[in-house]
């Protein structure tokens, strides 16, 4: 019989803050577009005699993700310096923390999707944080003719490292971690959270073992994967070729592999037989970090509902599926959208969730703005609906009506009048058309008489062509199937 | 008429506020004496020359251009009638470890030879700003490591003014010799063990190494950066507080700047000693250190000379109304100079970390097979015996298998030497001192070559004076009379955190005190006559 293997695997990301300036020092801390060396200065640079000082935002910003990944935040931490030499590293050592970080233990209840669940049930996952620390990060090296070149932009641009607990037993979950963790980034508001750009940056460590035992096999450590799909390939790959190295009777050993996008390959960087020292030593230019009771409320007064509880809440409170609930939580704009837009709507809240994921999101897409920048305002789309459940509009109206609130900013209900859309419901006026269609279509009438009633369909379609669209289809169908008798 | 280079850095800023001579004055007849006394600056490859011996090197680098520039700015903000400021007109020399815009800024090393800093810092900022005029950047050990600014990359490195056989002592050897020759009131320098407090004693002047974070250490080119304190260097105390006075506060650019309010220094320095009570220790009588034999601790008692200048300043004080207390134990300060062999040598080793090749500084001109090659040639070309043993050692005691054993160590044990300074000050506590009247250093100025070479006899030298390092209290030597042999001695005051204005008050007594005495009218050899 043979035997079933788990994998397990931990995740090491890498976050950079959006804050305006970097961590030390005053530069621009965005430098995507901008010119080598262009964002830099003695502190960035590592000139002799300068000393960091600390962003105080990059600090808030730590705080907020680690009080979302329900962590706990140390009163006192303190700042390292990690030791090694590197081009890309000016002052010959990194600005990190090392055994007393910003915050330990954290954890993620991570919901996997049905599609994702083998057994298409879908379930959850806690994945536990073990600790959150904030950085700097270094700059970039590249290589031409023989030459290195170095780019110092990056150096010290805000990190934020996140290390979880080998809680992943899937290529599947680690994607799913991924994509929750840009989820929150992006809805705290504090990183782009883009792996296509270096905003997030993951290596993933790998390990399998026997299904059920608890043993932790030696792990190999996958780096420079650049997107979430590359994450979950990369992963996968990881554990098919540890499976095939077991099963012939091979020890797998502790390397550190390079992901290679193009080839879709894992490729042995080193073997890390032997640790680094990094000689780390508390950062004597920095005092230790302290984050009062009173600060650290300021900071949490910020702290918004969080996606998966948000979500959590349209299911239970709203009654709104799985699927949509994701959909409307996928950024804060559009959850608050939904939820301003159901504040002033008296009907079924699916509704809306339906209009919105239907018709306002793919407007949105097609024009390239948030939520927050339409003219198509919760109140707007409200009252849309509306006039539609009311039988003022009829749907298609309705949705050819969105595109025209979102150029012109006027409500939709004026709109319906400068354009005369309002359903036709004056039975005179519907009557005279039918009595029309009805007139012109000899055949079609023979038919319907003799028993192919589906025509009524084709009958109001005429009616409407003629009012073009307006007829109020009830109405209409009651008419038609007077005449028709 | 006066000579100008003799007088005090508060008369030449009074006479220049009053429109009695001008900055300019002043700044030509300092270079006069620059160049009567000071022979030919520091730099490298040079071959010893007999004439050397006769003057004092304390230069690396003049700036001759930028303070007349800055001469020139005083003067005309006096015609104009504005605010010249606290230094109008004061030359000043600054230690070669601080960065200025514009100029060579070379730690005495070749690695930095090459080196124009782009920016200035604050303490040099702030005296430019307070109108004083920078003569030139002045000589010490390579990088701050040493006790005698031999082991400077640029040679000849400077020479005691008292007795040019003589060294000025160190790191801050160029600063104290050149303001007892004369050239330029007052010096910026720095002090890690003692780098401001043994050449400020060797040389016969002031030197005041003020509380951890009083002085910002932005623009510094960091040593031990747990224990790095820039701090005045002058002819007398009062000067010393006014340059602290313009140096001092907090900075926005080092987090670790002290924002407490700087006090007016100089308003209650004359106020004296009634009512104080001044300690004495007998653990800053003696050395203690471990017999290389046996590794137990032998003792050794300073010489009498030493001692006796400490317990004649101890009676001075009792006569002015001041109470001595005796017999304050200090039972940590023994471990004073092992902790600094480990602290300041893991931070030196990552300090220097970033003189690599790659962004400035010295670059080995061999060709290379790869990085790491370019690294190694670069550094060992580039770095002098005294920071090549800071790298090894501290290398040596952060690797993680020894980490525990002697780093974490050692920061135990600096607290406990905290513990000392903390007790012996406590208001609530046993002994309750305002101040501890140690020797400054145990012995006088040392011959020039005597112990280079000797690394850890000559760290041993560091020994009453690296303890306040370690607690970050402040300290202050002050001249205190001559040896048999002609050579300065120096007390010691040290004093609580923050406690500067007492401390400058307690030495100002002493200086008050003696002013009449012999010793006061002794000048360098050098200068019979000038
Ligand atoms: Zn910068």
């Amino acid at each position: 019989m043979s035997v079933e293997y788990e994998a397990v695997i931990g995740l090491e990301t890498h976050i950079q803050l959006n804050t305006t300036t970097k961590i030390f020092c005053s530069c621009k801390a965005d430098s995507w577009d901008d010119a080598p060396n262009s964002n830099i200065c003695p502190v960035c640079t590592g000139l002799p005699g300068v000393l960091p000082v600390l962003n105080r935002k990059v600090v808030e910003k730590a705080v907020l993700l680690a009080a979302a990944m329900h962590a706990e935040i140390q009163v006192l931490s303190f700042f390292d310096r990690k030791n090694y030499f590197y081009p890309d590293l000016p002052k010959g050592y990194q600005i990190s923390q090392y055994d007393h970080s910003l915050a330990r233990r954290g954890y993620l209840e991570l919901p996997i999707p049905a599609s994702a669940d083998p057994n298409g049930k879908g379930y959850v996952r806690a994945v536990h944080i073990h600790k959150l620390h904030i950085e700097e990060d270094a700059g970039k090296t590249k290589k031409e003719r023989n030459r290195r070149y170095v780019d110092f932009n990056r150096c010290g641009v805000p990190l934020v490292e996140m290390v979880t607990e080998p809680d992943l037993r899937t290529a599947e979950e680690a994607g799913q971690y991924l994509i929750r963790l840009r989820q929150l980034l992006r809805w705290l508001g504090i990183s782009e959270g883009d792996m296509e750009k270096g905003n997030l940056r993951c290596d993933a460590n790998v390990s399998i073992r026997e299904k059920g035992s608890s043993v932790l096999n030696t792990k190999t450590e996958i780096k420079n994967v650049n997107s979430i799909d590359a994450v979950k390939d990369a992963i996968q790959k990881e554990i098919e070729r540890q499976i095939r190295e077991v099963e012939k009777g091979h020890a797998i050993k502790p390397w550190t592999l390079d992901w290679d996008d193009n080839a879709g390959v894992l490729r042995m960087m080193r073997s890390k037989e032997t640790e680094a020292d990094y000689r780390y030593f508390h950062e004597p230019d920095l005092l230790p970090l302290e984050i009062s009771a009173e600060w650290q409320a300021d900071i949490l007064e910020g702290l918004p509902e969080l996606p998966l509880e948000r979500r959590a809440r349209f299911m239970r409170d709203l009654q709104i599926p799985e699927y949509d609930a994701d959909i409307l939580t996928a950024d804060h704009d559009l959850a608050d959208y939904f939820e301003r837009t159901i504040g002033l709507y008296k009907g079924d809240v699916k509704k809306i969730s339906n209009w919105l994921m239907n018709d306002v999101l793919r407007m949105r897409n097609e024009w390239g703005m948030s939520m927050s920048e339409m003219k198509l305002t919760p109140a707007y789309l409200a009252e849309l609906v509306q006039l539609v459940d009311e039988g003022k509009i009829n749907i298609t109206t309705a949705k050819n009506l969105l595109p025209k609130i979102q150029e012109s900013g006027k409500n939709p209900r004026t709109l319906v009048e400068e354009l005369g859309l309002a359903v036709v419901s004056d039975d005179a006026a519907i009557r005279a058309i039918c009595a029309k269609v009805v007139a012109q279509n000899p055949v079609e009438v023979k038919s319907y008489r003799e028993g192919k009633e589906t025509l009524i369909g084709w009958f109001v379609g005429q009616v409407m062509r003629e009012l073009r669209g307006k007829a109020d289809p009830k109405l209409t169908q009651q008419i038609l199937k007077e005449l028709l008798k | 008429m006066t000579n100008l280079v003799n007088c005090s850095a508060l008369e030449l800023a009074e006479m220049v506020r009053a429109r009695q001579i001008s900055a300019e004055e002043i700044l030509d007849e300092t270079l006069t004496r620059i160049v009567e006394v000071d022979g030919r600056p520091g730099a490298l490859d040079t071959a010893p020359a007999v004439d050397d011996e006769k003057k004092v090197h304390a230069f690396i680098t003049h700036t001759e251009e930028l303070a007349r520039s800055q001469a020139q700015e005083v003067d005309a903000k006096i015609a104009k009638g504005e605010d010249a400021g606290l230094l109008a007109g004061v030359p000043f020399t600054v230690k070669d470890i601080f960065c200025v815009r514009g100029t060579p800024s070379t730690a005495a090393s070749r690695i930095l030879a090459n080196f124009t800093a782009p920016y200035t810092a604050t303490p040099v900022e702030r005296l430019i700003a307070a109108g004083g005029v920078m003569l030139g950047k002045v000589n010490l050990d390579e990088f701050t490591y040493g006790s005698s600014s031999e082991s400077s990359a640029f040679q000849p490195s400077p020479r005691n003014p008292w007795d040019l056989s003589k060294v000025p002592g160190g790191s801050s050897g160029g600063s104290a010799a050149a303001v007892a020759a004369g050239e330029g009131a007052l010096s910026l320098g720095t002090d890690t063990a003692g780098s401001i407090r043994q050449p400020a004693a060797f040389c016969g002047v002031v030197g005041m190494k003020p509380t951890y974070g009083r002085v910002s250490r932005y623009g510094l080119i960091a040593f031990g950066s747990s224990l790095d304190c820039p701090g005045p260097i002058a002819r007398n105390v009062r000067d010393a507080a006014l340059m602290l006075q313009v140096i001092a506060g907090a900075d926005r650019a080092d987090a670790t700047a002290a924002t407490q309010a700087v006090p007016d220094y100089l308003r209650e320095i004359e106020r004296g000693v009634k009512g104080m009570r001044i300690g004495l220790s007998p653990d800053y009588f003696r050395i203690t250190f471990p017999d290389p034999q046996s590794g137990e601790y032998v003792e050794q008692a300073l010489p009498a000379h030493m001692q006796e200048a400490v317990w004649k300043a101890a009676e001075l004080y009792r006569s002015m109304g001041a109470e001595i207390i005796e017999n304050v134990p200090m039972p940590n300060t023994r471990f004073g100079i092992p902790v600094y062999f480990v602290i300041s040598r893991v931070e030196a080793a990552s300090n220097l970390h970033r003189f690599d090749g790659v962004k400035y500084g010295y670059r080995t001109k061999q060709a290379v097979a790869d990085l790491n090659e370019m690294y190694r040639r670069s550094r060992g070309e580039g770095f002098g015996p005294q920071p090549k043993l800071r790298i090894l050692m501290g290398m040596y005691v952060s690797a993680a298998q020894y980490s525990e054993q002697y780093y974490q160590r050692a920061l135990k044990v600096r607290t406990l030497i905290r513990h000392d300074f903390e007790n012996a000050f406590d208001p609530q506590g046993p002994y309750r001192l305002d101040a501890l009247l140690t020797p400054t250093t145990p012995t006088t100025a040392f011959g020039m070559a005597d112990v280079y070479g000797d690394s850890v006899m000559m760290q041993y030298a560091d020994q009453l004076t690296v303890p306040a390092n370690h607690a970050g209290v402040p300290g202050i030597s002050i001249p205190a009379g001559f040896s048999s042999d002609g050579l300065p001695i120096g007390i010691q005051l040290l004093g609580p955190d923050f406690s500067e204005a007492q401390l400058l008050r307690v030495a100002r007594a002493y200086e008050m005190a003696t002013e009449k005495e012999e010793w006061r009218e002794k000048k360098p050899s050098l200068l019979e006559g000038k």
